[in-house]
């Protein structure tokens, strides 16, 4: 099994005047090669510090990675001086942000920010450079690329935005993509032409996804494995049609349940829209044992006092929890 | 309110302190320094001493006393001045944003006019004209720094405006005036504040360039500018006339800067 | 840039309005002027046949309107009027004495930014650190100190006591570049502390701003090294709303240019227009504040079309 990114026990905490939020206590993951992995949760479980974990981009203060591994092929990506992390953001990994409008630099042009990932990592002359740009333009279905390369962000629709995203994180042709929340900010009916473009593409050159949202659909789409995160730790992880059909932790149970289904609130039969009681817990203030304990359906007294262990269901399909084996 | 954060910031409350120790001073003046306009020919250009705590002026005037006597002018034109385009201000800019379109346009059309002009200039141009008397002072930096006022709070009814607060209002049946009034105003408070207290730092410093120019409270008024008028002349020989009523200007405008901001850090961070 | 045409035009449009504004409140400021102005030129003693004659002369027996009209001619004609003293044209003394407002000017303005745009970067950067509250604290005095006193103070220790520069005096640097500039330094840096202080405070709160943007994460992102993400990506950003702020201070330059060069005995226009005052020689007060009014006018007109470089978003408002 090749693994091209493997993460191993990583905590981030943030110190704040408030306290200490563990953001990320004691995630594991791993991505094989050129296979998309979908990373879900709610907003606030670690998902998207995780990503920036990767590259090194937690703001420092508050933030800090505490421990652990993040090797990629293999070499820990925590060890290195920052030099070498520069080299290898927007080279080897990359990154796509949530909302192009403001990941993109409203003051430059598409065509300034494509050449400077292009001019940051590799010895190319302009001529050449603008070629490649407007090449990878075309191949992410923009429009008249020899045109648009000279607008602003600000003079593009928001789906073709996101697809000079997608072109700029491409063009050094990554071994790892890192996609926090793709399409969120798109239009729904934007929504899969943009992740077409970006499977198909990255699959061409063989890249791993590790796509980042709380969109259960999306996931159950695309994605080859899934890991299902809470609170700053993972709780599920495993094959999507495992985890779709044989969810063992009753927080993925949860999630799976809230996916309303058409004609559900109408007619004779109506259900009332399906949610998990409770609130997500304060990050600086866990309770001991597990963190979903206080929102489980069905909990065992000891699912207070003990943190859950990993415990495998079946080959690649992994839960954390005391109920779920 | 967010009063407990106010009183946490130590440096606004510095500030606080300075601009209550200022007015204090000003009120007590008559019992902690003798008469600011006695002339003592026998002790002029006098050192600093226990019976001269800041030495004298070349006509024997105590200027400890002249300092003390001071505050109450800097505080009197600012306080006043500050009023004064506060009030007009809020007026033009609540009417301006409130009924926006020609009124609007023309309104704010008067004040980037008056904005146009270097304020110590236009405050110059109409002291010239109005002539060199306290009063005068005030009405010439009230006039000056209207546009300010005016601008903030046609900003705040304008964001309140696309709130939805005045149509709400409306439909209920209440007048203009009374939306204005009742309504508007009250949520326009924290910019207004905050501007007040930038305005009496300025206005501090105004009045004491004015006054420095000949151009402001008329002699042989105790104005700190006037003392470093007279203090030009007589650098030489007697620096200490320069050095004090410096100090006392700045420390003025420094408690109502550090007091300042604190306020714009507490009722919106976002000014900052 | 061809995009950006119709912005221009746009703000050329607003610009003329508020010119015919900027002198109709100079025209109203010195009819405020109470009393007979003919009388004040000519004297209490004046006959009034005299007076009478004069004033018909001057067009002062035409209606308000009308004498605007006229006064908003002269001055489009480069007629800023005529000084009661000297009796020369006003816009003669003006072209004599502006040069040297602009050097001091200038020089204030170069100084400022060299101090405030790197130290408001710094403390964004180092935000909250020692070197910030060094930073608050520095600026802070800046804004508190009163440019006059600290004019005066300067003169006194660095011309008086340690002899460095020469305290009063002035030589063109078109003349002498090196001795011109020596009769700057002081003027010209305690004119420019307090809008060094302004636009420091600027610069570092817009730099926070936009440090905090996601832009600056993916350029990060991307590889960038700190230097350029910064230089780069943030600085651009970032510049805008301090370019506003410049513009705005340049109008509080031209004011304090007034006090400094009568502090400094500089032969600015400064200093005229507040000689001018104590001679009454309204008419070179009138013309003299409107110049000045509307050189500023162009310069914040200047300021806005540049701000659409740094920002090219503004043209779609």
């Amino acid at each position: 099994m090749d693994k091209v990114l493997d993460i191993r026990d990583l905590k981030t905490f943030f110190y704040t005047r408030d306290g200490v939020a563990k953001a990320v206590n004691g995630v594991s993951l791993f991505l094989k090669r050129g296979e998309i992995l979908g990373l879900v949760g709610e907003s606030g479980c670690g998902k998207s510090v995780t990503a920036l974990s990767i590259l090194r981009l937690v703001p420092d203060p508050p933030g800090k990675i505490v421990s652990g591994q993040i090797l990629l092929d293999g070499m820990d990506l925590l060890q290195l001086p920052l030099k070498q992390i520069r080299q290898i953001r927007g080279d080897r990994i990359s990154m796509i942000f949530q909302e192009p409008m403001i990941s993109l630099n409203p003051a430059f042009t598409i065509k300034d920010q494509l050449l400077e990932a292009l001019f940051t990592h590799r010895e190319i002359g302009r001529a050449e450079a603008q070629a490649r740009a407007i090449a990878m333009l075309r191949l992410v279905e923009i429009p008249e690329p020899e045109k648009r390369i000279n607008d602003y962000p600000h003079q593009l629709s928001g789906g073709m935005r996101q697809r000079v995203m997608i072109a700029e994180a491409l063009l050094l042709k990554p071994e790892l993509i890192l996609a926090d929340e793709p399409t969120t900010a798109l239009d729904v009916t934007i929504q899969a032409q943009v992740l077409d473009i970006l499977y198909k593409l990255t699959q061409e050159i063989g890249a791993a996804i590790l796509l980042i949202t709380h969109n259960l659909g999306l996931v159950a789409e695309s994605a080859q494995r899934v890991v299902v995160m809470y609170a700053g730790q993972v709780v599920e992880e495993g094959p999507v049609a495992a985890i779709f059909q044989n969810a063992r932790h009753p927080y993925t149970q949860g999630l799976l349940r809230s996916v309303p289904l058409p004609g559900q609130r109408r007619g004779q039969q109506r259900q009332t829209l399906y949610e998990i009681k409770g609130i997500v817990p304060s990050l600086f203030d866990l309770p001991p044992g597990c963190a979903f304990y206080p929102r489980c359906p069905s909990p065992k007294t000891l699912c207070a006092a003990e943190e859950p262990r990993q415990v495998a269901i079946s080959p690649g399909h992994y839960v954390s929890c005391w109920r779920g084996q | 309110m967010a009063w407990r954060r106010l009183f946490e910031h130590r440096l606004g409350m510095i500030g606080l302190v300075v601009i209550l120790g200022n007015i204090l001073l000003a009120i007590l003046a008559p019992w902690i320094a003798s008469d600011p306009l006695k002339v003592d020919v026998a002790n002029r250009e006098a050192f600093p001493s226990r019976e001269f705590f800041f030495g004298t002026d070349e006509y024997g005037r105590d200027i400890f006393s002249r300092v003390i006597y001071g505050t109450r002018i800097s505080l009197y034109i600012s306080l006043l001045s500050v009023a004064v385009a506060s009030i007009f201000g809020v007026a033009i800019g609540a009417v301006a944003g409130y009924y926006g379109g020609l009124t609007d346009n023309i309104l704010m059309r008067f004040m980037d006019a008056i904005m146009s002009f270097p304020a110590i200039l236009l405050a110059i141009g109409i002291m010239a004209v109005l002539g060199g008397h306290l009063f005068n002072v005030v009405i010439a930096l009230g006039f000056v720094y209207i546009p300010r006022f005016a601008r903030i709070i046609r900003g705040s009814v304008l964001s309140l405006k696309e709130k939805g607060f005045v149509e709400a209002s409306l439909a209920m049946g209440n007048s203009d005036l009374i939306i204005i009034w009742r309504h508007i105003l009250p949520n326009c408070t924290a910019p207004l504040i905050v501007q007040a207290t930038v305005s009496l730092a300025y206005a501090i410093l105004a009045e004491a360039s004015l006054s420095f120019l000949g151009l402001g409270a008329p002699p042989p008024a105790p104005s700190w500018g006037n003392i470093l008028s007279d203090a030009r002349n007589f650098m030489l020989d007697a620096p200490w006339m320069t050095v004090f009523p410096g100090i006392a200007i700045t420390l003025a405008v420094l408690g109502f800067n550090l007091f300042g901001d604190a306020l714009r850090d507490v009722l919106d961070p976002r000014l900052k | 840039m061809a995009t950006m045409i119709p912005y221009i035009i746009k703000r050329l449009l607003y610009f003329i309005p508020t010119l015919l504004l900027v002198a109709f409140l100079v025209f109203f400021l010195v009819h405020l002027i109470p009393g007979d102005p003919v009388v004040v030129m000519l004297g209490e003693n004046a006959s009034p046949e005299n007076v009478v004659s004069i004033r018909k002369s001057m067009g002062l027996d035409r209606p308000l309107p009308v004498q605007f009209t006229l006064w908003v001619g002269n001055v489009l004609q480069g007629d800023f009027g005529t000084s009661i003293q000297t009796k020369r044209p006003v816009i003669q003394s003006i072209k004599e004495r502006f040069p040297v407002t602009i050097i001091l000017t200038t020089l204030a303005l170069l100084f400022s930014l060299i101090l405030s745009l790197p130290s408001g970067i710094f403390a964004a950067i180092y935000q909250n650190t020692k070197k910030d509250y060094l930073f608050m604290i520095g600026t802070l005095l800046g804004v508190s100190l009163p440019g006059f006193w600290l004019g005066l103070m300067a003169l006194l220790v660095f011309s008086v006591h340690i002899g460095w520069f020469p305290s009063i005096g002035f030589v063109p640097m078109w003349e002498d570049f090196w001795e011109g500039l020596r009769y700057m330094i002081l003027p010209a840096s305690t004119l420019g502390l307090f809008m060094a202080a302004v636009v420091a405070r600027m610069t570092r709160s817009s730099m926070l701003e936009v440090l905090r943007l996601e832009y600056v994460t993916h350029a990060r992102a991307k590889g960038l090294s700190e230097w350029k993400v910064i230089t780069k990506h943030a600085l651009k950003n970032a510049f805008g709303p301090a370019l506003t702020t410049i513009g705005l201070q340049y109008g509080r330059l031209l004011g304090g240019a007034v006090v400094t060069e009568t502090v400094f005995s500089l032969p600015g226009l400064g200093k005229y227009i507040v000689v001018a005052i104590y001679a009454r020689d309204y008419p070179v007060v009138q013309g003299c504040i409107l110049f000045i009014a509307l050189i500023y006018v162009v310069i914040n007109l200047v300021v806005d079309l540049l701000y659409s470089y740094f920002d090219p978003r503004i043209e779609y408002q």
